[in-house]
Formats: structure tokens, sequence, C-alpha cells
């Protein structure tokens, strides 16, 4: 929904890193982005494109990781992967006391410069 | 050349975020943010919490993508408001309420409300520095939305269903909603309310008024 407000403060973040370092030019950027994190892939790679134009970014090449919804349950201890943007319940034991483990990502990992 | 960056990339809202948690702090000050779809009820939930007089001294700050509409129901019970448009923003951010938290008299409130952007996808995502957030789904807006909107519903401490006195004209599944909110939030509180009838909400204001003297309570502690 807000993927044009994301777009912009990887741009932000990254720029700033990039001068920090002593370069010019943004060749990739690495994002790792969580299924469960509301943001739409298709939608950030859209949005980046858009505003990468005039930036250290204006050639700069998006990727994304997706990471997977998992939980580990509370009564039976196993880890597990879902395939929705949600957890209901242990698949394993069917318990709902559970541990979201990772879904929730919305970060920067790293980037090339030169 | 490689560059490790690591970052979260909200890291700048957190950081507002806990500058205005701080500021909370400081004013003993208990923090909600609500949120919601567009006219689930929020105002009128407000509205009518301020007017069953809870006995708490609460401010409220309206969040809305244009106008003031929101502001002057609240102005009119006489509770400090703040305005906040966002200019087509789909939801607040922290810098946004650092931004106004001066015109607000902080230091003679117990009690913050946080009106959000009627959405109910991304204010969930955006922290303000909060105590708790929590949410109003009407009834009329169908039980399928636990399950296409998670997120929301696990942040929440509480959960507001609104227009229970809509029951009798809707085919929807009321104990659906309540079961899959709470498979997806086990700790949620949940207040069927209804703001035309009065029904249920000073079960949500006795909880309101327990949660927002506890906070008082430790913030005297620590002193
Ligand atoms: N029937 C009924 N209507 C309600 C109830 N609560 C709010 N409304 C109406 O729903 C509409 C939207 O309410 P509002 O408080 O502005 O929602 P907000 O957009 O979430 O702040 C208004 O026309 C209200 O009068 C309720 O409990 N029952
Ligand atoms: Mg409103
Ligand atoms: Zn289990
Ligand atoms: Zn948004």
């Amino acid at each position: 929904m807000h993927e044009l407000s994301i777009a912009q403060n990887v741009l932000e973040i990254i720029s700033e890193q990039c001068i920090k370092s002593g370069h010019t030019k943004i060749d990739s950027v690495n994002l790792r982005i969580g299924r469960a994190s509301g943001i739409m892939p298709d939608a950030l790679f859209f949005a980046f494109n858009a505003i990468k134009t005039d930036s250290l970014a204006a050639e700069a090449l998006l990727n994304i990781e997706e990471v997977p919804v998992t939980g580990l349950c509370n009564d039976c201890s196993h880890s597990f992967i879902v395939q929705e943007e949600y957890i209901l319940n242990c698949p394993v034991c069917k318990g709902s006391s559970f541990q979201i483990t990772s879904g929730r990502e919305l970060d920067i990992i790293d980037m090339e410069v030169s | 050349m490689k560059v490790k960056v690591v970052t979260k990339i909200l890291e700048a809202n957190e950081r507002i975020a806990r500058e205005n948690r701080r500021l909370f702090d400081n004013a003993a000050l208990y923090v909600i943010n609500l949120m919601s779809g567009p006219g689930a009820g929020k105002t009128s939930i407000l509205e009518k919490t301020l007017a069953l007089g809870t006995g708490l001294r609460i401010g409220v700050i309206e969040g809305d993508i244009a106008g003031s509409d929101d502001a002057e129901r609240i102005e009119k019970h006489g509770a400090p408001v703040v305005q906040i448009n966002t200019g087509g923003a789909c939801h607040l951010d922290a810098n946004m309420i650092y931004e106004v938290l001066q015109d607000l008299p902080l230091q003679d409130l117990d009690l913050l409300v946080i009106e959000n952007v009627g959405n109910l996808v991304c204010p969930a995502e955006f922290k303000v520095g909060e105590d708790i957030k929590v949410m109003v789904l009407s009834i009329a807006e169908g039980h399928d939305k636990p399950l296409k909107y998670p997120l929301m519903f696990q942040e929440s401490a509480a959960l507001l269903l609104n227009k229970i006195d809509l029951a009798p004209y809707l085919d929807v599944d009321i104990n659906k909603i309540k079961k899959d909110a709470l498979s997806l939030n086990p700790d949620l509180k949940i207040f069927e309310v209804s703001c035309r009838t009065g029904e249920g909400l000073s079960a949500w204001t006795d909880w309101l008024k327990k949660k927002a003297l506890k906070n008082q309570k430790t913030a005297d502690d620590k002193d």
C-alpha cells in the first residue's frame, strides 16, 4: 500500500551509506522482505524504479529476497513454515500458542557501489 | 565494492517513535493507537468514551487524509485535540505525531488517543510510540476480515466489534470473527459494542481506565 514511502526510505538510506563509503554510484542493492510485512515486491520494484532516476542509484538493480512466514510452537516445540501470510495454529499439534519467528522483515542487507 | 548495510528500512521511523515514547513517559501519559478501516466507528467510539466520563483527562490526535470533521466532533466534548492531514498518505508515522506534540498539554493529560487514518493495512506497520494498539471492526465489514488483514489483529491489544446493533440486518458470523481473531492473537481482548445503543461501551471504558491508571502507578513507582 505504501510501497512508495518504503522505496523512498530505501533510497535515502542507501544514498547516505554510499556517500559514507566514499563512492558515487550504487550498482545494486539487496533487500529482505517478509511475506507478512504487508509489502508487495512487485509494487516496491515499480516504486523504486520510478524514483531512482537523478539519484546515486539511477542505474541500481534492486534484488528482493522474500522471507516466508515461520513459527515456533510453544506446545510441541516444532518449527514450521506456512504458505499463508499468517499463522492460525501449529500445523503439527494444532496448538494455538506459538511465536512468529520470521516473515515480518523489512531490511536492507547490503549493496554494491562503485 | 560490497557495502554491508543491515538496517531496518523503517529504522528512521522507529527512532522517532522512541523519542515520542520518551516524551510520553516523561508526562506519565498512556497512549493508544486507534486503528480501523474507513467508517468502522473510531471517532464515534471516542465521542462516546469522552461522553461517558472516565475521569481520565483525555487528549486526541486525529489523523485523516483530508479535512477536520473528526477534530470538530471531538472538540465539542471539550477534549484537547489536534488534527493531522496526511495529504494522501495511508497511515500516520512517528514524525507526523512528533511534530504536533507541542500543540497538546501532555503534562495535563492521562491518556492520549491517536485516531489513525482509516485503513486496515498500513497503520499496524508504523509505530508512533504508543503503549498499545486498539482496533475497531464494524460487524458490517464481514467475517472474513481477520484472515484477510491478519497483522492488525495480531498487533492489537483490544478489538472493539462495533455496530453490534446492526446484527439483525446482516448475514455476518460474529462468532467466526471472534474465533479467527483469537486464533491470530490469543491475548486479544474483545468488546462487542454499539455506539448507537451504547451497548458494551462501559465494559470498554472500565478496561481503558484500568490500563491508563496502572500506567500512572508504574510511572509513580519510578519517581
Ligand atoms: N448503526 C450504527 N452506526 C454507527 C455505529 N458507530 C458508528 N456508526 C456510524 O458509522 C459512520 C462512521 O462512523 P465514524 O465514527 O465516523 O467512523 P471512523 O471513520 O472510523 O471514525 C457514522 O455515520 C456513524 O454514525 C454503531 O454502533 N451503530
Ligand atoms: Mg474518524
Ligand atoms: Zn505444536
Ligand atoms: Zn501506508
